[in-house]
């Protein structure tokens, strides 16, 4: 028969004086998170901008080898993220540790849309600046060859620039939680059924879409995940790696930026309503984007409980493209944790950094 | 933490009262979250919401207008008057941009080489991969 212990006091008296600590350390760190003291640094691998156009800037990070693989790595970010994501800070950043591996990385920052931008179309970004950033990419290599690593909307750049000019000199492309089909886009889709949402009015009438209703719009796919963190976190305020993973992500989060009035207007419309992504029917400028056109090699990586671009969206990419060589990686976790933080610093990072030095001399 | 057996008892054999909350927390946000899930996904939540957007727009377009007529009257700029001077800007930028990269092409070619930054002190570019296995 199982016999109850009961506990000694000196274990009492540890417990009590270890949660004394805790509470103590807790109100220590809820006062820093209240004034915003003490925030964890992002984006620091460091880099210099070797070009800048409106909001634009591409970034050059300094290499941390003497050597580098012969074709450079240009990461294209979403319109509607901040890029330190991919940078969030030391011993926790993709770029570094690309660099890390030897390669020659350059990061396209779309920056944050002006009143101004809001003309700004799908056209100006495929056909205009990423060409331009791409030839000052082979002006700082001397390499006319480059790889592309597109990020959820960045992946989608990346495909209709390749769809488009099949003839570049891209030598290789990776995406990432990158979404195709708009079909499989869950709540965003239903959110944006053509017969109740009017996107034309709201354009019109604020030009960019405002960052509030982005974080809102993001918010409402999990609703209860704020609260549940807030509470979290008041359970894990004496745990200060917990508080400083909380506040990274806290921050990434809720800085949202507008997205480019046209170009919500023409991702609504082209996009989500009638899916032309997926049918290989979009066309930009007058000119078809052929998924089919797309030679190089092709990695995506997906996330199967992506909750932002769900699987299924992102599921038919390579389907879609012409590669030979080309391969899904198919990872547990949700859209950020795919590209951030401890899973994909042991799983996406070295598969992708593996994939690409074979890629790249 | 969780015993061997699985329960939520410590060493001492008391139950670990914060695990069970943590475990309580938990399934109760993934579970509300699914309820919420189906909530916002019905066609029903997609009419309302549409028609939220919609009443948002047109509350933010009368806004817009009144603002700007006040603006004109005390002779202010006004919002439409900050995104055309923002416009001229990045007209003027563009501008000097494609001057500044005519005039760097012109000096390339009379063979005069401007001063390299950091990043173009180029490593070598002749790293191999790890064998495959």
């Amino acid at each position: 028969m199982a016999t109850v212990r009961q506990p000694r006091v000196e274990t009492i008296i540890e417990t009590a004086q270890e949660e004394a600590q805790r509470t103590q350390e807790r109100i220590r760190k809820g006062i820093d998170i209240l004034l915003a003291r003490d925030e964890p640094p992002v984006g620091v691998t460091p880099k210099d901008v070797i070009y800048s156009r409106g909001t634009l800037r591409l970034y050059h990070y300094r290499p941390m080898t003497d050597e580098v693989y012969r074709v450079p790595v240009v990461f294209v970010m979403s319109l509607v993220s901040k890029p330190w994501i991919l940078d969030l800070t030391h011993g926790q950043s993709f770029v570094e540790y690309m660099l890390t591996q030897g390669f020659d990385v350059f990061m396209i920052d779309w920056g944050i849309p002006r009143p101004e931008d809001k003309k700004l179309q799908f056209e100006d970004y495929v056909n205009d600046l990423m060409p331009d950033c791409f030839k000052h990419v082979q002006q700082a290599t001397g390499e006319e060859e480059f790889s592309i690593l597109g990020y959820c909307m960045g992946g989608m750049l990346a495909l209709m620039y390749a769809g488009l000019n099949p003839d570049a000199p891209l030598k290789n492309l990776v995406c990432a939680a990158t979404p195709v089909d708009m079909n499989g886009m869950g709540l965003f889709k239903n959110w944006q059924d053509p017969r109740y949402f009017d996107v034309d009015r709201l354009v019109d009438t604020v030009g960019n879409i405002p960052p509030e209703m982005m974080l809102r719009s993001f918010e409402l796919l999990r609703p209860m995940d704020r609260w549940g963190g807030y509470i979290r976190l008041i359970d894990n305020l004496w745990d200060p790696q917990f508080v400083y993973g909380f506040r990274i992500m806290y921050k990434w989060t809720n800085e949202q930026i507008p997205f480019p009035g046209e170009t919500y207007r023409q991702f609504t419309k082209e996009l989500m309503w009638d899916n032309k992504l997926m049918t290989n029917s979009l066309t930009l400028a007058g000119k078809r984007v052929d998924l089919q056109a797309i030679k190089v090699p092709v990695l995506h990586a997906m996330a199967e409980h992506d909750h932002i671009a769900p699987f299924a969206s992102t599921k038919p990419l390579t389907d879609l493209v012409g590669s030979e060589d080309k391969e899904d990686v198919i990872l547990k976790g949700g859209h950020v944790s795919l590209v951030a933080g401890k899973n994909a610093v042991a799983r996406l990072w070295p598969k992708v950094a593996d994939w690409l030095s074979h890629r790249s001399v | 933490m969780a015993g061997q057996n699985g329960n939520s008892a410590t060493e001492t054999g008391v139950p670990d009262v914060m695990q069970m909350w943590r475990s309580w927390l938990g399934e109760t946000e993934r579970q509300l979250n699914s309820f919420f899930g189906e909530v916002v996904g019905t066609e029903q939540f997609a009419r309302v919401s549409g028609n939220f957007v919609d009443g948002y727009a047109v509350v933010q377009r009368a806004l817009n207008d009144n603002m700007e007529r006040y603006l004109n009257t005390f002779n202010l700029p006004t919002h439409s008057d900050v995104v055309e001077l923002g416009e001229r800007l990045n007209n003027i930028e563009e501008r000097i941009a494609s001057l500044e990269s005519t005039v760097r092409a012109v000096a390339e070619q009379a063979g005069i080489q401007a001063s390299a930054p950091v990043t173009q002190l180029r490593p070598r570019r002749t790293r191999k991969p790890r064998p495959q296995n």
